[in-house]
């Protein structure tokens, strides 16, 4: 037991003393956790060193250690993974329903659905029109719901696309979104790591032509002190593929807008 | 000849062999269509009759049940390629050394690879058959893409490994003695067959995740033109090739550990347990060899898998798989500590280990190692060359110059030290640049700040790996150093030695579940990355929490099969050696 007490007490101490220094240090409060946490592994393991050995087990007590142990295993693997932060797949859902809508609409079971959806609702509407001739026989009003049909439903961005300047804007800042382009690039202070250069001042360096064209080819401007980053060609070529042309179209037109000159945005350079 | 001409060529060269492979497409979505809602019961029968409508899985969605049989299959296959190896390894050591030991482990694992072997083919024929069924018409287009690979290579290299293996299993008692040559032979030759195998089947599976482009021509029209040879040959498929190789060494060593513990654990007599005290020393030895080089070859794959695409790089590390590799780290962590716990229990069996010593620049090495390789790495990144000029004599220095250097510590010393690097080595791998599930909207109160934030990066990462791989080797060499110097009491190791043995081959299955999840998820929305959308209702990110319980779910199934297997191969041989009451192996022995 001694053993145990003294491992404990001086985990506890490291961890206290990491956990002090990773507080004055401003470090979040997940951090000093695991910090605290690591130093009580440590004492565990410096336990399991200096341990007595464990006798050979005879009978039955292997079978019921070997299914313990198992039981502990799968708590801890199950259960672990379930306490770190958990990633929404909503978020997901969402961006991805909409990038795929027009391919699940042209697909076969896209088109079943679509007619599915449209017998669903003439039903609806043959149903609202009996009710609505027993109401007139019976002298009582009914309400015809007029929904159009919900595979006539066009797709946001579509819709958007369709529309004028605002709607191109909406589309523009959608593809943002849904293309990802926020995990390398940096814009309104928000997202990048310094993957990609910061756009917030890309408006006022390029035309919208020009970011087009960036964006069909990466390898067509190379941003002032991305030398590196351009040769790797770490902006993937595929975004052509990934949207139309009136979708590119637009996220240019948007990124177009974005005139900060107190953001350095780095001086693009034509390549091709 | 311009492209486009090129293009057109092809597509005519290919259009011929297209319609034999609709044809036993055709053939194979007829069966599949009769056999899975049989097989399965599941519902949506009628659906198949109209034509590729996909069948729906209850309970588990489609996703998720092509997920179980595929990861399952995966985890048979990697035993039944991976242990050949490491059985042939045994058998030329025990050949060489004249211990029969060796022969024993390597003909007791072939054993159990046999009954895995068809538990393999099981899963596999499993895997197809719910593949045709939740994703018909991708199924059908993904075997025309390979219909070299899966109608020919592929059931000829499995046939092939049938015959050997069961070949190489009934003829270990007749080519014995001065025919143990012929028979080790034999053995390189399977293995020579399963390394095709792994290679062939990593040509579609890589496929999925990277396959071939080029700049200025569309992902469709590429791949219409591409030749076979073009679409196996894609960027991942020889990293993930080599990943798994080394892989599957190193798992069917943990596996083998776990079937010695159970053996240890239920032997009657003292000489059966020092024959599987040694069995899993030996076992858990391939599988460090096997180890060590995980993470550098898993490195390769992904250094290479973001060189396809950058965008998985971000998606992995700092995105929606950013827990996953917090989680990665944390097993890998508990892997490296295990390892390194179980030999520090063989040591402690080891008579005259107190006396053993080592020059104190051992511990001055480990001490410094993580510190310096993080600064080498931040300054000279790979592939600089750089890097090496600083890290390498820093390594080798104990070991070159240890004999110059007349101080010396006790191997227990070191061995305690070791564990502190260890536990500050994972202290780094686990720290991420914020505790969020997504690094994209993470507000600045949970961000590292700024002069901490290098623990987060790569540089940090792979300096923590390479500091956990090198105390590893320093304590392999204390612990020959010892072997060599003391007298091992085999079957008398400590019995908690044979936990650390269960839970390594639970781990490393758990890791492997892991990583073959994000290896899957990396394609996004995609069947085939930026080629084949997955239209189904499932082609998001599941969350972390339900990949484990899943992973966990699919770890016990595959290692209560193995164990049984064990049981069923090894009670026999157990009760013949009983019976013939010869003492394999001294108690105390060298």
């Amino acid at each position: 037991m001694g053993n145990i007490f003294t491992k404990l007490g001086l985990g506890l101490v490291v961890g206290g003393v990491l956990v002090s220094i990773a507080h004055s240090q401003k470090l979040p409060f997940s951090f000093q956790l695991l910090f605290f946490i690591i130093s009580l592994v440590g004492a565990l393991v410096f336990m399991l060193l200096d341990a007595r050995p464990l006798g050979t087990m005879s009978g039955g007590k292997p079978l019921l250690a070997v299914i313990a142990f198992w039981v502990f295993m799968l708590t801890v693997s199950v259960a672990g993974p379930s306490l770190l932060p958990q990633f929404d797949p909503e978020d997901e859902k969402a961006k991805i329903g909409k990038l795929l809508d027009k391919e699940r609409k042209q697909s076969a079971q896209g088109k079943a659905e679509e007619l599915i959806a449209r017998a669903k609702a003439l039903d609806e509407q043959v149903k609202a029109l009996e009710a609505r001739l027993k109401g007139l026989g019976g002298g009582q009003a009914a309400t015809v719901t007029s929904a159009p049909p919900a595979g006539n439903k066009p797709s946001s961005t579509a819709s958007a696309s369709a529309g004028g300047d605002g709607d191109m804007m909406k589309v523009g800042e959608e593809q943002w979104q849904l293309q990802e382009c926020y995990n390398c690039h940096k814009l309104r202070g928000e997202g990048g790591k310094k993957r990609g250069p910061e756009l917030d001042n890309i408006g006022a360096l390029l035309t919208v032509d020009e970011i087009q064209a960036k964006i069909a080819d990466p390898k067509s401007f190379m941003a002032e002190g991305y030398e590196k980053e351009w040769q790797k060609g770490i902006m993937p070529n595929k975004f052509k593929d990934l949207m139309d042309p009136k979708e590119m179209q637009a996220l240019a037109a948007w990124l177009g807008t974005f005139k900060n000159t107190s953001v350095n945005t780095p001086k693009p350079i034509k390549k091709n | 000849m311009g492209l486009s001409n090129r293009l057109i060529d092809r597509k005519k060269s290919i259009g011929g062999h297209r319609d034999t492979v609709k044809k036993l497409s055709r053939s194979l979505l007829t069966l599949a269509a009769i056999l899975v809602p049989c097989v399965l019961g599941v519902s949506g029968v009628n659906a198949q009759e109209s034509g590729m409508s996909p069948v729906e899985f209850p309970y588990t969605g489609n996703r998720t049940a092509v997920w179980i049989v595929a990861q399952l299959h995966i985890l048979f296959a990697a035993f039944i390629l991976g242990a050949p190896i490491f059985v042939v390894i045994s058998e030329w050591l025990g050949y060489r050394k004249q211990d029969p030991r060796y022969d024993r482990l390597a003909k007791e694992i072939t054993k159990v690879t046999v009954i895995l072997f068809s538990m393999t083919a099981v899963t596999g024929g499993l895997f197809i058959f719910v593949l045709l069924a939740a994703y018909p018409q991708f199924t059908t287009s993904f075997i025309n893409q390979f219909y070299v690979v899966f109608a020919i290579l592929y059931p000829a290299l499995f046939i092939a490994e049938t015959i050997l293996m069961y070949a190489y299993l009934y003829t270990w008692d007749v080519w014995k003695g001065e025919k143990k040559g012929r028979h080790i032979a034999l053995g390189l030759l399977l293995n020579l067959v399963c390394l095709l195998i792994l290679f062939v089947i990593n040509g579609p599976t890589s496929f999925m995740n990277t396959p071939p482009k080029a700049e200025g021509v569309s992902p469709q029209d590429f791949i219409a033109a591409a030749t076979l040879w073009d679409k196996i040959a894609n960027q991942s498929w020889f990293p993930l090739s080599l990943h798994r190789i080394d892989g599957n060494v190193a798992f069917g060593g943990f596996i083998a550990g776990m079937i010695a513990a159970y053996m240890y654990m239920g032997a009657k007599t003292q000489e059966e347990r020092a024959y599987y005290d040694w069995m899993g020393f030996a076992a858990i030895w391939i599988a460090v060899g096997g180890s060590l080089l995980q993470p550098f070859t898993g490195l390769l794959l992904a250094y290479e898998m973001c060189d396809y695409d950058f965008s998985f790089c971000p998606y992995m590390m700092a995105d929606q798989l950013s827990m996953f590799f917090e989680m990665q780290g944390v097993m890998i962590g508990l892997l490296f500590l295990a390892i390194n716990y179980y030999s520090w229990l063989s040591l402690k069996r080891i008579e005259g280990a107190d006396n053993v010593r080592i020059t104190i620049l051992a511990p001055i090495v480990l001490v410094v190692l993580l510190p310096v390789t993080m600064w080498v790495m931040n300054t000279y990144w790979i592939p600089d060359p750089m890097s090496l000029v600083f890290l390498l004599p820093l390594a080798v220095s104990p070991f070159l110059l240890g004999r110059f250097v007349p101080m010396t510590v006790s191997a227990r010393t070191v061995i305690k030290i070791g564990f502190i690097v260890m536990l500050l080595s994972d202290a780094v791998w686990l720290t991420p640049a914020g505790f969020v599930a997504t690094g994209t909207d993470m507000p600045d109160e949970m961000k590292l700040p700024e002069g901490w934030d290098y623990l987060a990066s790569m540089p940090a990462k792979l300096s923590a790996i390479l500091t956990l791989v090198f105390v590893t080797v320093v304590n392999f060499v204390l612990y020959n150093r010892t072997i060599k110097q003391g007298t091992i009491l085999w079957g008398k190791i400590d019995f908690a030695s044979q936990f650390v043995l269960i839970f390594l081959a639970f781990t490393s299955t758990w890791i492997m579940g892991l990583m073959g999840a994000v290896r899957s998820l990396l394609r996004k929305y995609f069947h085939t990355y930026s080629l084949v959308s997955d239209l189904g209702p499932e082609s998001f990110t599941p969350t972390l929490s339900y990949s484990a319980g899943w992973i966990t779910a699919i770890t016990v199934v595959f290692i209560a099969v193995v164990s049984v297997a064990a049981l069923v191969a090894l009670r026999t041989s157990v009760a013949r050696v009983r019976e013939s009451e010869g003492s394999v192996v001294p108690i105390a022995a060298k």
